[in-house]
């Protein structure tokens, strides 16, 4: 009798043992499967179909490696995304992750639309280009995961430079301008063809303020010396005149390098392919060279897309989130992308790569292009003008002013003059909005 | 009294879910957004009453009054629709060979979802796309005309499509106004002499005039209406020379979360419509039938 | 009813004429549909060029396989067929059960009800879409047919081209249900809905082409391009594929096609729709 008590008194603590050893096992598989099962709904903006492959394969191996997670990826139009961001931010159900670009990300930060990165981000934001970094800080905080930018080149025409006497690239504004008027009495072709839709990342570009203190400073001696220099070049022929302030000139522009009617095409390095295939001859014949430098040596043609954080995410995701995000935007998976796409990475790592510095023995354009464009990214920032209501509509005053200088129909001093009492208007009236 | 009461009820079971939908999604937006309008409304506060200040906005607000001043242009096509249309009709109400397929072929704009009207005439306008190329051939101009891309141009050219796709609509109604009346005035008059001319304004014009009447209040309506070909075809653009009131609605309500704005801009149209609507029903009333 | 018209059969030059601006205005008003076709089917040639081709250039489906590898096009195809079904379904039961008592009934307020309906057609409905957002999302409709749907299940003009075919039917043979005993609702099931078929299959045509063709709505409706039907997803389409131009016309002849044969074969209902809502 009392053997079998001491046996089953042992027993029963062994059994009660597996027994709590067996509840704390399901409790913890149970645990593990609740904390599973985290979707991450990420939005790029104008990927597909190119980059199906990349995103697919990236998307699969982030989920071998976090079993807990799953991944979704959606890509919409650049003409799409915004009204679809807004509507799932009104549905309260945003994405985790969504492509934007730096004048939109502003405007949304202004109106709490996206939250900031900065702890997201945490030790990771070391890994980024500073440009990149500047471009999306705005009050101090960072707004979003870089992702990739560009910067301009310049393709130049050989045969028409040596036509026109010059055997070295521009290396100013001023130069660029009497190149291209070199060119035109020369050959008759048009040397340079600017984005004039944009007059204020031009004017940022060359050091030039466009506000200051609330208030519009495009009239200053110096800008107005800016628009004559140009009008100068324009009314001597030295600028391409077709679209020169039509919103989007560059299928204009492009298509007047391939046909030989331009000799200078400043073009972010992704050009060169189209030049290749639609216009083999010139591509032949054509020598990338860096945009020079503005005074304040920043490059054009700065156009950073990265990853925002809409507001309305549920909380207990932001961890998942962030760790999704720096693994998307890190250095192995940006250079992939950046080889792919013919656009420069943000990472640091990244755009030291030696894809980007080696050359073969004789570089064709495209290969130019990636080089020249790697040693010009850490001088790339985006160049708009932030803080503003309504931008777009103050930037057509300023695009018709300037248009007006340029041709002649209007005097420059007294038309920036006019735009810029404009704009004193309304930006005073948004101070006083608050 | 009782069966009275009985059949009332009847009636309002069976016209219940058909009024419960209409107050939701017709009558509640009219009176709340009216209302919205009046407040500083985002999704994550109450609203709270600020008076005019979203319309002080929207009104000095360079793309609203854009859009409006727009949208009053549209007013434009309201004549050339219905004449075209009426044209349309008296040409095809006869019983010439293959009329029909005729007839198919105008109302075929109306029947295509205007996401694809704006594709397909996104081609039609493109610099080097075949209207440039027939304008050219014809020596109508002399370069490719950016339709699209020259802001003093591209209202222009996204009114057109409107006219394009109203066009055969408004021609099936006027094709019905045109069956309806009595063959026997045509013929009587043909007896007594009148030419062709003479009896279309005699004859047939006086008896089209209810149906130009509609036609012309839905014509008016849907053009201060407009924003679809605008969303489809220019996104607003070049330079926001494209927009109109009810775009710049869609644009800050729907692009950049701004409802106060939206809702201001969806009030001022409505304004307008009810406007124009109010005394045209006052002058149908005695007439209706 | 006889139709006047202008015929006069000895005028060959004035036939010729007549014709002649038919065909014009036909060629205006086909002519984008041929070109998209042709640049769809095409597979070689510049697109944008002068001058132009009118006709295919090496015709392949290549195009038409692009779009169905890259865009869940046969997702838009269902997601377009079950929100024209719902829509047309849920039409026909709502606006003939309104119809029905304005039609055929006495009542208080009949009036008034009939009042507000014609009011529905004159407020302007296209400024509601940012306040019927709003309501879907409380509503949680968000990201469902039904969110899509609700707004565009009654409408005034399918309630009065209904009314006026309820006005039709005799008289006596609704008397003669009544002295059966029928009641008001087997009545409305029985006799009055088998006798206006033909109506009904013109709301029916009617309504799935503005389901099928409705694209502001959706788009703001739904939040995945899986869930878009075609109307939208031609515009997705388009934007991905940016200045691939064969592909758009490609998968744009695919949204156009559907909606094309059902008016072809249906093109009396059209007709006859209008006929009926200017009366």
């Amino acid at each position: 009798m009392h053997q079998r008590t001491g046996a089953s008194a042992s027993g029963t603590r062994l059994v009660k043992r597996l027994l709590a050893a067996g509840v704390a096992a399901a409790a913890m598989a149970v645990s593990v499967s609740c904390a599973a099962t985290q979707n991450i709904e990420f939005w790029t903006m104008s990927l597909k179909p190119k980059f199906v492959p990349y995103f697919e394969s990236l998307v699969k191996k982030y989920e071998a490696t976090h079993p807990g997670v799953t991944i979704e990826w959606v890509d919409f139009p650049g003409d799409l995304i915004q009204t679809k961001l807004v509507t799932r931010i009104v549905a309260g159900k945003p994405p985790a992750l969504v492509n934007l670009n730096v004048p939109w990300a502003e405007e949304y930060a202004r109106d709490g639309l996206i939250m900031p990165v900065d702890i997201l981000m945490g030790t990771a934001k070391s890994t980024y280009v500073k440009a990149a970094i500047d471009d999306l800080t705005f009050s101090g905080k960072i707004w979003g995961f870089p992702l990739y930018s560009n910067v301009t080149v310049i393709a130049c025409n050989t045969s028409l430079l040596k036509q026109a006497g010059l055997t070295r690239p521009p290396r100013s504004l001023d130069e660029q301008l009497e190149f291209a008027v070199r060119i035109y009495e020369k050959t008759g072709k048009a040397g340079y063809a600017p984005a004039l839709s944009k007059p204020d990342g031009f004017m940022l570009q060359q050091g030039l303020p466009i506000v200051e203190n609330g208030r519009a400073v495009f009239n200053s001696p110096q800008h107005v010396a800016l628009v004559k220099k140009l009008a100068a070049a324009y009314q001597a022929g030295g600028i391409l005149k077709d679209h020169l302030f039509a919103e989007d000139n560059f299928p204009t522009v492009i298509a007047a390098y391939n046909g030989g009617r331009l000799a200078m095409l400043t073009a972010p390095p992704a050009a060169l392919n189209r030049i290749e295939t639609d216009a083999p001859d010139v591509y032949a014949i054509t020598k990338v060279v860096p945009a020079p430098l503005g005074p304040t040596g920043i490059v054009d043609g700065g156009w950073l897309i990265h990853f925002a954080v809409p507001v309305g995410l549920d909380p207990a995701l932001l961890p998942a989130v962030a760790d999704f995000a720096r693994f998307i935007t890190n250095d192995e998976n940006q250079l992939a992308f950046a080889k792919l796409a013919n656009v420069f990475p943000t990472t640091v790592a990244a755009s030291n790569d030696s894809y980007f510095q080696k050359l073969s023995a004789h570089p064709n354009a495209s290969e130019q292009a990636m080089a020249v464009g790697a040693e010009s990214m850490k001088q790339s920032r985006t160049l708009y003008v932030a803080g503003i209501e309504d931008y777009d509509e103050l930037r057509r005053a300023l695009v018709n002013a300037v248009e007006a200088g340029m041709t002649g129909k209007q005097n420059v001093k007294a038309a920036l003059d006019a735009a810029a009492a404009l704009w004193n208007k309304k930006l005073a009236r948004q101070a006083h909005q608050g | 009294m009782n069966h009275a009461f009985r059949q009332s009820l009847r009636a309002y079971l069976f016209l219940a879910p058909a009024l419960v939908l209409f107050a939701v999604f017709a009558f509640w937006p009219v009176g709340y957004g009216s209302y919205l309008a009046f407040t500083d409304y985002s999704l994550i506060r109450p609203p709270h009453w600020v008076g005019l200040d979203n319309f002080r906005t929207i009104f000095e607000n360079d793309m609203f009054v854009t859009g409006l001043r727009n949208s009053l242009l549209f007013l434009l096509i309201v004549p050339v629709i219905q004449i075209g249309a009426l044209a349309l009709a008296v040409l095809t109400n006869n019983q010439l060979p293959g009329i029909r397929l005729f007839r198919a072929a105008y109302y075929l704009p109306v029947v295509t979802s205007i996401s694809v009207v704006g594709i397909m005439w996104g081609f039609m306008f493109h610099e080097q796309g075949t209207l440039n190329y027939v304008l050219l051939q014809l020596h109508a101009i002399n370069a490719p005309v950016g339709w699209l891309s020259d802001d003093a141009i591209a209202l222009f050219a996204v009114m057109f499509v409107t006219i394009w796709r109203g066009l055969g609509w408004y021609m099936v109604m006027y094709l019905a106004g045109l069956q309806a009346i009595p063959a026997e005035m045509q013929e009587a008059a043909i007896l007594d002499g009148a030419t062709r001319w003479q009896r279309f304004w005699r004859i047939t014009v006086p008896m089209l005039k209810p149906t130009m009447m509609v036609c012309t209040v839905m014509s008016v309506l849907a053009a201060l209406k407009a924003y679809q070909e605008v969303l489809v075809l220019t996104q607003g653009g070049p330079l926001n020379s494209t927009f109109t009131a009810l775009y710049y609605a869609y644009d800050q309500g729907l692009k950049h979360l701004k409802l106060p704005r939206g809702l201001a801009a969806s009030f001022v149209v409505s304004v307008c419509c009810i406007a124009i609507m109010l005394p045209c029903l006052h002058y149908f009333r005695p007439k209706h039938r | 009813m006889q139709i006047f018209t202008n015929a006069s059969p000895s005028h060959p030059v004035r036939r010729i004429g007549q014709y002649l601006l038919l065909i014009m205005l036909a060629v205006l008003c086909v002519f984008p549909f041929w070109w998209t076709v042709v640049t769809a089917i095409s597979s070689r040639g510049n697109i944008f060029e002068f001058p132009p081709t009118f006709w295919p250039q090496a015709p392949s489906l290549a195009n038409f396989a692009e779009v169905f590898r890259v865009i869940p096009i046969l997702a838009f195809y269902k997601n377009s067929i079950l929100i024209a079904f719902w829509t047309v379904v849920w039409k026909l039961v709502l606006c003939s059960l309104a119809a029905y008592p304005l039609a055929r009934m006495r009542f208080h307020g009949r009036r008034l009800v009939f009042g507000l309906i014609l009011a529905t057609m004159v407020l302007p409905s296209e400024v509601n879409f940012l306040v019927n957002f709003i309501t879907v999302t409380k509503l949680s409709l968000v990201d469902t047919y039904t969110g899509v749907i609700l707004p565009n299940v009654v409408s005034a003009v399918s309630i009065l081209l209904l009314k006026q075919a309820f006005e039709e039917v005799p008289q006596d043979l609704i008397d003669a249900a009544r002295v059966d005993g029928a009641g008001e609702w087997t009545i409305f099931r029985k006799i009055m809905l088998p006798l206006i078929r033909p109506w009904l299959a013109t709301v029916a045509v009617l309504s799935t082409v503005e389901a099928w063709n409705d694209y502001i709505w959706p788009f703001i409706v739904m939040s995945k391009p899986e869930q878009f039907p075609l109307s939208v997803g031609v515009l997705y389409l388009a934007g991905t594929y940016g200045s691939s131009t064969r592909a758009i016309a490609a998968g744009t002849v695919l949204t156009v096609v559907p909606m094309l044969l059902v008016f072809l074969f249906s093109q009396k209902f059209f007709m006859r729709g209008m006929d009926g809502a200017i009366k």
